[in-house]
């Protein structure tokens, strides 16, 4: 328990500073005696607009989705048995984006592509869940050979609609497939949810544990594996549902910070499933202060930075696990 | 007449592509030790996984300490016996210490973290094995024989009343086999009962009170040890001609030469 | 010829005048229909045997370009969107700007193709010119250049003289324009091209010409690119006097109007948030004049509404 205490104390601590420097950063220079002004209250009006209404949320909707990736990332990862396993392995932004496209190419207000994204997940999450059950026997490896098919088929729904969208829409179309944070509003009810996914699978911790080890093993030590994959499951599409439907389809971080996590902490799903939540959130955020700034006044989206800085992670980890 | 720890009712185990059985049919006292034999393919595994609820029988039913299987929830299942498996397939990196521990999980709560009882119970269980000082080792480390060791360790942990071992002694050397059963035999003795497929008919013989003969085809036969190891019985298990001895009183079977028709 | 003639009749005049007459007559259409050369936005020479009768147009803005200068009639097929004037939406379409149907556009058997540099894809343009098609690239990036593609596309479809009074005309109210507004005090403004993602236009934009024009200074004009992509961050900290900007329709306030959130602007303050309907300055048509009007006009509301203009 100590253990955990002091794990979970270090990465909160340097969630909070990221957090302040991602406050900090922006295309306009602030120094820190500004944002302490802001924050405690004082501060001119152009400096509170910046910081309140625009860094504050965006800082909070990159930490949550960070979080709520980094999370779906390892409960995907035990289901699966599998350390390459992402959150999207099995369809859920395929849906999510064919969602969110759709509405655009309509012309929808922004609230009604995230809820239409947010449709299509749920949608996507229940044709695999159908499926994979349909067939009978639900291993993991059914359940990502179903996964693997219904995510091919929404991405060439998504070539579709990118093939036909007018011109001047597919910007706006690009960014959000690559992960984009600029409209991301209303970060609470994602953080919400990421407490409420946290809270509820730690107690789940040590059966996901012996589930990592296989479901036969599983129930041999009294495991009710059937019961906790579809908890796992439904638990992993909400938050990535949560997700993709406040930033898009940022990719990267729900494979590499569980693995991260894993590399340093071991592999005790009640350590790693919490510290996931902070240090996706702390990776994110970071992510996402580089992509306003690197080229700033110009934006990019946080796809991007996640892409570049994913990659040469990805292959210094492999590195080290040999 | 106490109740048997595990009481088998007309079961037949569901062997795919195999059209049934003989029912079988017999209890397993506390203190009695058990050797499953037959050739590959008999069902060994089968049996064992469905003694350990993982599997449907065909028909009939298995009573663990008086109750149903079907209708004992797998928690409680797993207080009782302990399967050491056959194959052991470690998905994640884990330590051998974490290893030995997950014995403990059917013992307790979901917010419970693992109390000192615990980890001096998993720290006996991988010294009773031979596996002081590798506590910290990643699983995919050990050798054969040392992981299976392990496996034992975790079973132990979980201090069962049944212990039920499928092939426990593939990979292991001369001593170490023979540490493992005198480990099966410490248990027994303290009124436990064990459950053990095993592929050598002279171990059996040595250190099981009771035989369950397997058939390929279906068929099984059960009973006290020195009534059921007989040659011309093994002889057809096997479907190979042996020969016999003695050697402390115990009856010695070997493989000879040549079919089972004398040519 | 004696000078005693009879008076009654006048002399038909001799076979050899009238051949001569008849010749030069025939001869003046000869010249001016003979070939037509003009050089294209790319460098390159096109040349017409004679005014094209078949042409294809590869962009909305430049189908508005050809019924403006009279060609109108000899369009035979464009891209989608082709929405101005009203007869081109009755068009045959071969495709979007971005993604042509090179069969439909071989099966209309076109004399010339009006192809725009920027927008259509450059391989498929290529290939039609292998398949023996005559391309004109048009890329007009200043009004100059837009009036000189109308003189262009006019000549090459055979209504010279409309099209170059319609470049007259255009060259003049740009002058007008000019004249009246570029020379007053100047308004910094943030031009809105687009809203999800937050993007604007710099200095090399042909909107950043108007701006110009109308004496308005685009806080964003130096940035590289063409069509930079922003955070409201940057606007903010700009603060431009004025905000103008297109919409996702022609009467869609709905980009200009989300900058009230933010109290503090000075734009927002003084109600200096513009829309202009986007395919009137937007698009490199004669119809960008009516684009430039309003913005000029917007603009010089934005300086009466100056505190110091004493209003």
């Amino acid at each position: 328990m100590n253990r955990l205490g002091i794990i979970l104390a270090v990465l909160f601590i340097a969630a909070l500073l990221v957090m302040g420097l991602s406050l900090g950063l922006g295309s306009v220079a602030l120094s820190p005696g500004d944002v302490w002004a802001v924050v405690t209250g004082g501060g001119e009006p152009l400096q509170r607009a910046l910081i309140l209404e625009l860094r504050l949320p965006r800082t909070l909707a990159a930490f949550a989705t960070g979080g709520l990736l980094a999370v779906a990332g390892a409960l995907m990862q035990v289901l699966l048995r599998n350390p390459l396993a992402d959150p999207y392995v099995l369809g859920i932004s395929g849906g999510a984006a064919v969602g969110a496209l759709l509405s655009m190419l309509a012309g929808l207000a922004t609230v009604l592509v995230s809820g239409a994204a947010f449709a299509g997940a749920l949608l996507s999450t229940l044709l695999v869940f159908g499926l994979a059950h349909g067939t009978g026997s639900w291993t993991p490896v059914r359940l990502l050979l179903t996964g693997v098919v219904v995510a091919a088929g929404w991405g060439a729904l998504i070539s579709f609609l990118l093939a036909v969208s007018p011109g001047a829409q597919l910007p706006g179309m690009l960014y959000w497939l690559m992960g984009d944070l600029s409209h991301a509003s209303h970060p609470g009810p994602a953080l919400i949810v990421l407490l409420l996914a946290v809270l509820l699978a730690w107690p789940l911790g040590r059966s996901l544990n012996v589930l990592a080890r296989g479901s036969l093993q599983a129930a041999a030590l009294g495991v009710s594996v059937r019961p906790l994959e579809w908890t796992v499951y439904l638990l992993a599409a909400a938050l990535t549902a949560s997700a993709v439907t406040l930033a898009g389809t940022v990719g990267f971080v729900g494979l590499i910070v569980p693995h991260m996590l894993r590399l340093v902490l071991g592999n005790d799903q009640r350590i790693i499933l919490p510290a996931a939540a902070l240090a996706g959130g702390i990776l994110l955020t970071l992510a996402d202060t580089l992509a306003r700034t690197v080229i700033a006044p110009q934006q990019l989206p946080v796809g991007v930075i996640t892409a570049m800085l994913g990659v040469p992670v990805f292959l210094y980890l492999l590195h080290r696990s040999r | 007449m106490d109740t048997p720890l595990l009481r088998l009712e007309q079961v037949v185990i569901h062997v795919p592509g195999r059209a049934g059985g003989s029912p079988l049919d017999f209890a397993v006292q506390p203190g009695e030790c058990w050797g499953i034999l037959g050739p590959n393919g008999a069902g060994k595994t089968t049996l064992l996984h469905t003694l350990a609820g993982l599997r449907s029988a065909r028909a009939g039913h298995v009573v663990l300490a008086g109750k149903r299987l079907g209708e004992l929830h797998r928690r409680s299942v797993a207080r009782e016996l302990a399967l050491v498996f056959q194959d052991h397939h470690d998905g994640f990196p884990a330590t051998v210490l974490e290893t030995a521990l997950i014995g403990r999980h059917p013992f307790l709560r979901p917010w419970d973290m693992e109390s000192a009882r615990d980890m001096a119970l998993a720290r006996a269980a991988l010294a009773r094995v031979d596996l002081v000082g590798l506590e910290s080792r990643l699983v995919g480390t050990l050798s054969g024989g040392e992981r299976q060791r392990l496996a034992i360790a975790s079973a132990l942990t979980q201090d069962p009343r049944l212990l039920l071992l499928d092939e426990p002694l593939s990979h292991l050397d001369l001593h170490h086999q023979v540490a493992v059963l005198d480990i099966v035999r410490e248990r027994v003795n303290s009124s436990c009962a064990a459950m053990m497929s095993l592929h050598d008919v002279n171990l059996a013989a040595r250190h099981c009170d009771h035989v369950l003969l397997l058939y390929p085809d279906g068929n099984a036969c059960w009973g006290p040890t020195e009534e059921m190891l007989l040659l011309p019985v093994l002889e057809r298990l096997y479907g190979q001609k042996l020969v016999t001895g003695e050697v402390d009183g115990v009856p010695v079977f070997m493989a000879a030469g040549g079919a089972l028709d004398g040519s | 010829m004696s000078a005693i003639r009879s008076v009654t009749v006048p002399p038909a005049p001799p076979p050899w005048i009238v051949a001569w007459v008849v010749l030069c007559l025939l001869a003046l259409p000869v010249k001016v229909l003979g070939e037509i050369r003009v050089t294209d936005d790319a460098g390159r020479e096109v040349h017409l045997a004679k005014p094209a009768q078949r042409i294809v147009s590869l962009s909305p803005h430049l189908t508005e370009i050809l019924f403006h200068v009279g060609a109108g009639e000899q369009v035979v097929g464009t891209v989608s969107f082709s929405d101005f004037p009203a007869a081109a939406g009755r068009l045959p379409v071969v495709g979007s700007a971005g993604q042509l149907d090179l069969e439909r556009i071989l099966a209309l058997e076109p004399d010339l193709v009006v192809a725009w540099q920027s927008g259509n894809p450059s391989r498929q343009v290529t290939r039609l010119e292998q398949l023996g098609l005559t391309v004109y690239y048009s890329e007009p990036r200043r009004l100059a250049d837009l009036a000189d593609t109308l003189e262009q596309l006019a000549r090459l479809t055979g209504v010279p003289e409309s099209g170059a009074a319609r470049a007259e005309a255009l060259r003049q109210g740009v002058r007008a324009l000019t004249a009246q507004y570029a020379h007053r005090p100047q308004v910094p403004l943030f031009y809105q091209i687009w809203d999800k993602p937050l993007m604007t236009i710099n200095d090399e934009h042909i909107i950043g010409e108007l701006i110009g024009l109308c004496g308005g200074h685009n806080l964003f004009g130096e940035l590289p690119a063409l069509v930079p992509r922003l955070g409201p961050e940057a606007v903010l900290a700009a603060d431009p006097e004025v905000i103008v900007g297109g919409g996702s329709g022609e009467d869609n306030r709905a980009w200009v109007d989300d900058w009230r959130r933010w109290q503090d602007l000075t734009a927002v303050q003084r109600d200096n948030l513009f829309f202009i309907p986007p395919s009137l300055i937007q698009r490199q048509t004669p119809r960008i004049l009516e684009g430039a009007a309003l913005l000029c006009e917007q603009l010089e509301q934005a300086r009466q509404r100056r505190p110091e203009s004493g209003r």
